[in-house]
C-alpha cells in the first residue's frame, strides 16, 4: 500500500480546516491520541506472540495419533513408530511429525468427561464447564483480549471454518464484541475488507477522517469508554483493509505453496502463518470431520495424512522463519475416541483419556505428559482437564492464568478457578 | 385489567387510564407528575449528601431525540422534530411523551425490547415476536405476560408464541432455572448451584435446587409445545457431602408440598407411555396434564405480593436501567441483600407503583421519562470530574439497540419531505410495519448491547465497505437524503439540513467549516462528496448512541 503524497497533503488540509474552524480542535485530537498511549505501550510487550490452533473438529482418535496402543484389543490395525525423541512413540499415521517432536509436547492424559459434541465444544472452547447466565469467552477471544493492541492494523482473532460439520463461530462472551473473531467460512477473504469501487481511495480515507473529527469532538465531551470504543473500531478499519494481502496466498512463492501442499487445510495454514507473522494474536484453522463412528481407520488414514503433512510444514516454516519461539501451535478437538472398536469398525465419542499437543512458544519440546493404561481406557498418570490446558496455554504465552476479569461483582480468572499450568511441559 | 384494541384507538386520556382510576385524564396526569417529582426529590437528596452537582437539563431537540429513541425505537423525523420545537406550550414535553406512548412505534419498540430481555440472545423467533407485539398492543400487564410465558400451555391453541421462552430452554434445566430467576426476578442464583452463595447470605443451594424443581418436570413435545410430567424430583449433595431432596422452594424461601396422590401401576404406565409418545411423535395426542403443576405453583408464589415483590422489583429496576443507562440495583441480576440499591427508597417506590397500578409498565416509563433525571445532559459544561454513574447526576450514554440503530439509519437517510410529522397519514400503520421489516436485515447484524459492550470492528467494516450500506442508505435518488441534498442548492442550507436530519440538531460553526472545506475540495465530484459526508454523519459516534 503506497502512500500518495497528495493524499497526505489533503488530510493535513482537512485537519487544518478543523483547527481554523474550531479553536483547539486539532490540539484536542492530539490529546486524545496521547491519552490512549500508555495502554498501547503496555500491550506492546506481548504483542509479538501468537497462537495457531489446529482444530480437529469432530474429535480425532488419540489411538491413531499421539497415544497408539498397537497389539492390544483396542489398538486397531496401525503400528506405532519411534520418534526423534528416544522413548516417545506415536502412530505410524504421523511419520513426518515423528521426526519433528523437538518443539512439541504431547499431553496424553486429558479427562474432560463430556463426550457430547455440543457441550464438549463449549468446554474445550472456554476451558470451563458451562454455567447458566454467564457467557464465557472462547480461547481465541481470551488470547486476543490479552495480546491484541488497541490500534492494531491486523485482526485480533481469525477463525477459518470451511466445512459445515460442527461449525460454530467463536464468541467473545463477556469480553465484548470487540474480541469476536473474523469468521471465514466460504471465502478466505474476510467480508467488507475491500473498498467498494464506487469510492476512490482518497475519498474513502478522508470521509473516515471527517467522521473521526466529528465523532471525537463528541466523545471527548462525553468521556465514556463505550463511546470511545466506537472511535477505536473505526480507527482500525483502514489498517485492517490494508491487511487484505495477508489472506492472499498468491503472494507466496510456488515453492512455499508446495511446501504446505495443495489441500484446503494446507492453504489455510499458510494463511494462518502469514497472519501470525503480521502479528495476529490468534488464528484458528478447523479441519473436519473426525467423527468416525464407522470406518474409523480409513477416516484416520486420510485425515492423519493431511494433518501430518500440514502440521509438519507449518512447524518447519515457523522454525525456519524464527517464529516458533513466539508462536504457539495447538492441535486439539472437542474430545478423543473410544478405545473400544464398535461393530462398524468405528470409534465413538470419548472424553476420559485423550490427547492433544502444544508446540513452539513457551513449550518444552520433546516431552510427553501423562499416561493412559495399556488399553487406553483410563488415565493412570497426570490426569488433567480443560482448565489446566488453558492455564498451560496462557502460561506458555507469558500470561498469568490467574489474572482476573471482573464480571459485575464477581472476579473470574482467565483460566478456570482452581486450574494449574502443567509445569512439566513449560519451557 | 385487559385493555382491548378498540380502547387503544380511543382518546389519549383513555389510553393511560388505570383500572382503579375512573379514567379522568387529570387524575392520571397528576399521578404521573407525582412519580416524576418523587424521582427527582429522591435523587436530589443524594446529590446533596454525596456532594455532586448534577448536569444541566438538555434542550428540546436533545430531549426529543432521546425520548423518541426510548419510546418509538427510532430518531424523530425532521418534521416531528420541527413541529415539537415550534410548539410553545409549556406542557409540550408531556404531550410528546403521551403521543409517543400510544403510537405504532411504541408497540414495535416495546416488543423489540422485551424480545431482547427474554429471548433474542438465544433465538430469533417470529411466532414469539408476533405474540409479544400482540400482547403489547393489547396492553397486557406485566404479571399477565409473566404468567403466560411460564404457563404457555394455558394459552389458546392459536396463540402459541408464548411457548418459546420455555421451549428454547426446555432441554436444559439450568437454563430454565437461572434464566427465569435472572430475567424475571433479577436474581442470578447460578453460584448457589455448587455451593451456598459465597457473598450473599440470601441464596443457598436449597434455593437453587428448590427453584430448579419447579422446572424439573417441564419438557418440550415433538410438536413444539411445553408440558409437565407427573413426577420428577431433585436430589443434591451439599458442600458438606450431605445428600438432600430439594423442596419446591421460591426465592423468598417460601416452599410448598406436593399433595400425595395414589395411582395404580397401570395408570403410571399409561401416563408415561403417553408422555413418551408426545416427546417422540409430532402427531401424537397432547400429553396428559397433571393435576399438580409445579410451574403453576411457582407463578402463584411469585404473584403473592404479600410475600414477595421480586417480580415487580425486577421489572422496575430493568425499566429504570433501560431508560437511565444503569439499574438502581447494578448489575441488574444481583438483586440481594449484599448489593443494595443506590436509591433504596426510590426502588421501593417504583416497585409499589408498578404493583399498585396492576403491573402496567407504562406508568413507570411515563414517570421516568418526564422526570428531570431523565432530561439531564450526558456531559458536564466544564472538565470537572464526572460523578460516579450510580448517582444519575449525568446521563450515561447508551448504545442503540440493533433495531433502534437500524431504524434510525433508515429514517436519517430518507428524503425529509417523504417522512411524516406528528400527525400520521391514514396508511401509517402499514408504513411503520414495512419500516420494521426493512430494519430487520441490519438489526440482525448488530450486537445486542450488554454489560461489556464495545463497538466491534466487524460493525465498523460493515458500515465502511458493505455494498448493502451504500445501496440502502447512500443512494442518490429522489426518496433519499442524499438525493434531497442535491436539490437544495444553497450550501449553508445543505449543511444545516443534513445535520438536522441525521443528528437532530444544527451544526456548530466549526463543523460547518469542516464540511465546507470537505465539499469545497471536491468541486469536481460534488454528488459523491455529499454522499461521503452523509456517510460520515450516519456512522458517527454521536449517531450510534442515545445520549
Amino acid at each position: 500500500m503506497k502512500v500518495d503524497p497528495s493524499v497526505c497533503l489533503n488530510r493535513r488540509q482537512l485537519l487544518g480546516a478543523a483547527a481554523i474552524g474550531a479553536s483547539g480542535l486539532a490540539a484536542n485530537m492530539a490529546q486524545v491520541e496521547l491519552l490512549s498511549q500508555p495502554a498501547f505501550a503496555e500491550q506492546l510487550q506481548q504483542a509479538d506472540k501468537s497462537v495457531i490452533l489446529l482444530w480437529l473438529a469432530g474429535g480425532a482418535s488419540q489411538l491413531e495419533t499421539w497415544d497408539p496402543k498397537p497389539g492390544r484389543p483396542t489398538g486397531g490395525p496401525f503400528a506405532k513408530i519411534q520418534t526423534c525423541i528416544p522413548g516417545i512413540e506415536i502412530s505410524e499415521l504421523l511419520p513426518k511429525m515423528s521426526s519433528r517432536l523437538h518443539e512439541t509436547a504431547i499431553i496424553r492424559s486429558l479427562n474432560t468427561k463430556i463426550a457430547d459434541h455440543g457441550q464438549a465444544y463449549e468446554v474445550m472452547d472456554t476451558g470451563r464447564i458451562r454455567e447458566p447466565g454467564v457467557q464465557f469467552p472462547h480461547l481465541g477471544a481470551i488470547i486476543a483480549h490479552q495480546l491484541a493492541s488497541t490500534h492494531s492494523d491486523v485482526p485480533d482473532y481469525v477463525e477459518m471454518y470451511t466445512s459445515t460439520e460442527g461449525r460454530r463461530k467463536g464468541a467473545a462472551g463477556y469480553l465484548g464484541a470487540r474480541y469476536n473473531p473474523m469468521f471465514l467460512t466460504e471465502s478466505m477473504m474476510p467480508e467488507n475488507l475491500k473498498r467498494l469501487e464506487s469510492i476512490q481511495d482518497v475519498d474513502h480515507q478522508e470521509r473516515a477522517d471527517l467522521q473521526r473529527i466529528l465523532s471525537q469532538q463528541f466523545s471527548m465531551k462525553l468521556r465514556n469508554n463505550v463511546v470511545d470504543s466506537h472511535n477505536t473500531a473505526f480507527q482500525r478499519v483502514r489498517g485492517l483493509m490494508s491487511s487484505d494481502y495477508l489472506f492472499d496466498i498468491e503472494r507466496e512463492s510456488q515453492t512455499m505453496r508446495d511446501h504446505y501442499g495443495p489441500t484446503q487445510f494446507g492453504e489455510q495454514c499458510l494463511i494462518a502463518r502469514r497472519l501470525a507473522e503480521a502479528g495476529v494474536p490468534f488464528v484458528k484453522v478447523a479441519r473436519a470431520w473426525w467423527d468416525s463412528h464407522g470406518q474409523n481407520f480409513e477416516t484416520h488414514q486420510e485425515l492423519c495424512a493431511d494433518l501430518d503433512f500440514v502440521m509438519a510444514a507449518l512447524l518447519d516454516d515457523l522454525k525456519q522463519r524464527g517464529m516458533l519461539e513466539r508462536t504457539l501451535v495447538i492441535t486439539l478437538g472437542e474430545f478423543g475416541r473410544t478405545p473400544q472398536i464398535n461393530g462398524s469398525l468405528g470409534r465413538d465419542h470419548f472424553a476420559s483419556a485423550w490427547s492433544c499437543t502444544l508446540s513452539g512458544c513457551g513449550i518444552r519440546g520433546g516431552t510427553v505428559y501423562g499416561k493412559t493404561d495399556e488399553d487406553g481406557k483410563t488415565v493412570v498418570e497426570g490426569e488433567t482437564n480443560a482448565g489446566d490446558l488453558f492455564a498451560t496455554i496462557l502460561a506458555a504465552l507469558g500470561i498469568d492464568p490467574k489474572k482476573e476479569i471482573m464480571l459485575g461483582s464477581r472476579p473470574i480468572p482467565l483460566a478456570d478457578f482452581g486450574s494449574k499450568p502443567i509445569q512439566e511441559i513449560l519451557a | 385489567m385487559i385493555f382491548h384494541a378498540t380502547q387503544r384507538l380511543g382518546l389519549l386520556s383513555l389510553v393511560m387510564c388505570l383500572s382503579e382510576c375512573v379514567c379522568l385524564s387529570e387524575c392520571v396526569a397528576d399521578d404521573k407528575l407525582a412519580l416524576s417529582v418523587f424521582i427527582d426529590q429522591n435523587l436530589e437528596q443524594t446529590f446533596e449528601k454525596v456532594g455532586v452537582t448534577p448536569a444541566p437539563l438538555v434542550g428540546d431537540s436533545e430531549f426529543a431525540r432521546r425520548v423518541t429513541l426510548d419510546l418509538a425505537g427510532r430518531i424523530p423525523t425532521p418534521k416531528e422534530l420541527k413541529e415539537f420545537l415550534a410548539d410553545i406550550d409549556v406542557g409540550k414535553r408531556e404531550r410528546l411523551v403521551d403521543q409517543l406512548m400510544v403510537s405504532e412505534d411504541y408497540s414495535f419498540h416495546a416488543r423489540n425490547e422485551l424480545d431482547i430481555q427474554l429471548l433474542a440472545r438465544l433465538q430469533w423467533n417470529n411466532e414469539w415476536r408476533a405474540y409479544l407485539l400482540q400482547a403489547i398492543r393489547e396492553h397486557r400487564s406485566w404479571d399477565r405476560l409473566f404468567s403466560e410465558i411460564l404457563l404457555p400451555e394455558k394459552m389458546r391453541p392459536d396463540d402459541k408464541g408464548a411457548v418459546a421462552f420455555l421451549r428454547q430452554r426446555a432441554n436444559d434445566l439450568d437454563a430454565m432455572t437461572n434464566d427465569t430467576s435472572t430475567l424475571l426476578f433479577g436474581v442470578n442464583i447460578a453460584c448457589a448451584k455448587c455451593h451456598d452463595h459465597p457473598l450473599v447470605a440470601d441464596w443457598h443451594q436449597d434455593h437453587y435446587f428448590g427453584f430448579a424443581k419447579f422446572f424439573k418436570r417441564t419438557f418440550a413435545t415433538r410438536s413444539g409445545l411445553v408440558a409437565e410430567r407427573f413426577e420428577g424430583d431433585i436430589k443434591f449433595t451439599t458442600t458438606l457431602g450431605e445428600e438432600k431432596r430439594a423442596a419446591f422452594m421460591f426465592l423468598n424461601g417460601e416452599s410448598i408440598v406436593e399433595p400425595e396422590l395414589s395411582r395404580s401401576a397401570e395408570e403410571w404406565t399409561e401416563i408415561r407411555a403417553k408422555i413418551k409418545q408426545s416427546e417422540s411423535n409430532d402427531k401424537a395426542d397432547p400429553p396428559p396434564v397433571p393435576s399438580f403443576s409445579p410451574r403453576e405453583q411457582l407463578v402463584s408464589l411469585a404473584l403473592d405480593s404479600n410475600k414477595s415483590n421480586l417480580l415487580a422489583r425486577n421489572a422496575a429496576n430493568r425499566i429504570w436501567a433501560r431508560l437511565m443507562g444503569r439499574g438502581l440495583i447494578h448489575p441488574i441480576d444481583q438483586m440481594h441483600s449484599e448489593n443494595p440499591a443506590s436509591h433504596p427508597k426510590l426502588l421501593d417506590h417504583l416497585t409499589t407503583e408498578l404493583a399498585d397500578h396492576d403491573y402496567d409498565t407504562r406508568v413507570l416509563i411515563r414517570g421516568i421519562v418526564l422526570s428531570d433525571a431523565y432530561s439531564r445532559d450526558s456531559s458536564l459544561p466544564d472538565s470537572s470530574q464526572l460523578p460516579s454513574p450510580e448517582w444519575f447526576a449525568v446521563r450515561t450514554p447508551r448504545p442503540l439497540t440493533p433495531f433502534q440503530y437500524s431504524l434510525s439509519l433508515w429514517v436519517a437517510s430518507r428524503n425529509p419531505d417523504s417522512l411524516p410529522g406528528r400527525d400520521k397519514p391514514a396508511d401509517w400503520p402499514k408504513i411503520r410495519e414495512q419500516w420494521e421489516q426493512r430494519a430487520e436485515q441490519f438489526a440482525r447484524r448488530f450486537e445486542i448491547p450488554e454489560e461489556h459492550f464495545q463497538v466491534s470492528v466487524e460493525e465498523a467494516l460493515l458500515l465502511s465497505n458493505s455494498p448493502q450500506i451504500e445501496g440502502e442508505f447512500l443512494r442518490n435518488q429522489s426518496d433519499t437524503l442524499v438525493g434531497y441534498l442535491q436539490t437544495v442548492g444553497d450550501e449553508p442550507r445543505i449543511i444545516d439540513a443534513a445535520f438536522f436530519n441525521v443528528l437532530a440538531r444544527d451544526p456548530k460553526e466549526e463543523e460547518r467549516a469542516i464540511v465546507r472545506f470537505y465539499l469545497g475540495a471536491r468541486g469536481d465530484r460534488r454528488d459523491q462528496a455529499i454522499q461521503q459526508w452523509v456517510w460520515a454523519l450516519l456512522t458517527s459516534a454521536e449517531f450510534r448512541f442515545n445520549h
